[in-house]
């Protein structure tokens, strides 16, 4: 394991930096947890609701762990959490809307979590000491996710109409904006990558496409062919767009804060 | 109020001599919420350590999203406050290593298994 930085001595630019991580992955985290959510009822079958509302569990756990350790930044996570817009929130593309059918959150659970384990294996291994105390736990956790999720993929793939054709299309949805952020090359990244903090780009790139190259290549995708997406923006550490609004005022839990009680 | 309770007992009526085994003493009065062994035998107690009247300790949970979270630290707080010598109890959340069913002890694997559960 590598020495940890001290983060009471880090410069703002690597402050920002790594600040930015953290709220991307603790956003996506959250929307993948309401993605999965919408599919407790509703799934194919009555056991792949209950893995998705494990799931789901699963991902808001992350997400709390991942929110307090911009507590380690001298960051009040609250704010954070319960007082941004939807415009502000940095969860990575593929969860900016609901998904439609069971095809398109199978093509979530293979390939948008396996983005975030991805980046999630090169952050434990990295120099924030939080990250390689809490990052081990999520990722012992996000191994039924992945096995979940790639045996639906290969289940799917195997058939012939619809639910491959909705694979397919959501998986070429998605893959250019997790290339992007995967592989993300910025002067925030390359600041991170520079103090230790995560992988080169393109070590984190090959871990991705090693991950998806044989899942995707069941519908025809060649993920060493497909190209990032060009609309990066370096200030929320992800592709353009936004997630719905609907999403947001959930992952705030706007309806009941008034209810909750410490 | 949480299945945790169940076993707790009256408070000492002396302090233990060796406050840190006395502490891990009264922990094993404090079960799991939804399963009844300790917290200890379940493996989620790190570390206990007691100085000037304040009890540290360091838990984990069984998943990051453990619903009964609450429940453990308020169980955990209660218990202990019940003694006179323990003015305060801090709670350190760690998640390294990382919880795994390795962790349950053999007395709680044998509590496990008398309960058809197999760990």
């Amino acid at each position: 394991m590598s020495e940890p930085l001290d983060l009471s001595t880090l410069d703002s630019a690597l402050r920002n930096a790594l600040s930015r991580l953290i709220i991307t992955l603790a956003d996506s985290k959250r929307l993948m947890g309401i993605r999965y959510s919408d599919w407790t009822l509703g799934a194919p079958s009555i056991e792949t609701g209950v893995s998705t509302a494990s799931m789901a569990q699963d991902e808001w756990g992350h997400a709390r762990l991942l929110y307090a350790m911009l507590k380690g930044l001298d960051i009040d996570p609250g704010p954070v959490e319960y007082d941004r817009s939807g415009a502000e929130f940095a969860s990575i593309a593929p969860l900016d809307h609901e998904r439609g059918d069971w095809a398109g959150l199978v093509a979530l659970m293979a390939l948008a979590d396996g983005a975030l384990s991805t980046m999630l294996r090169s952050f434990a291994v990295g120099r924030v000491e939080l990250a390689q105390n809490r990052v081990p736990k999520m990722l012992a956790e996000e191994e039924y996710h992945a096995s979940l999720g790639s045996a639906w993929y290969r289940r799917l793939a195997e058939t012939e109409g619809e639910a491959r054709d909705l694979l397919t299309s959501a998986s070429e949805e998605m893959l250019p904006a997790l290339l992007a952020w995967v592989g993300a090359d910025d002067a925030s990244a390359r600041a991170m990558v520079d103090a230790g903090v995560i992988d080169p780009a393109e070590d984190r790139l090959a871990a991705f496409r090693n991950a998806v190259r044989d899942l995707v290549s069941l519908v025809g995708i060649n993920v060493d062919a497909v190209h990032a997406a060009t609309d990066w923006d370096e200030a929320r550490g992800r592709t353009g767009g936004r997630p719905d609004e609907e999403a947001c005022e959930r992952a705030r839990g706007d309806r009941n804060r008034a209810l909750l009680v410490e | 109020m949480s299945g945790g309770r169940d076993l707790w007992s009256a408070p000492l009526d002396e302090p233990p001599e060796d406050r840190v085994q006395g502490t891990w003493n009264l922990l094993q009065e404090v079960l799991d919420p939804e399963i009844p062994i300790s917290l200890p035998e379940l493996g989620l107690i790190y570390g206990v350590a007691y100085e000037n009247g304040v009890a540290r300790i360091d838990l984990t949970f069984t998943a990051t999203a453990c619903p009964c979270m609450e429940f453990i630290r308020e169980d955990i707080t209660d218990r202990l406050e019940l003694e006179h010598w323990i003015d305060s109890v801090e709670l350190v959340e760690v998640w390294d290593p990382p919880w795994t069913s390795e962790r349950i002890t053999p007395e709680g694997r044998d509590k496990l298994k008398k309960l058809g559960v197999s760990a």
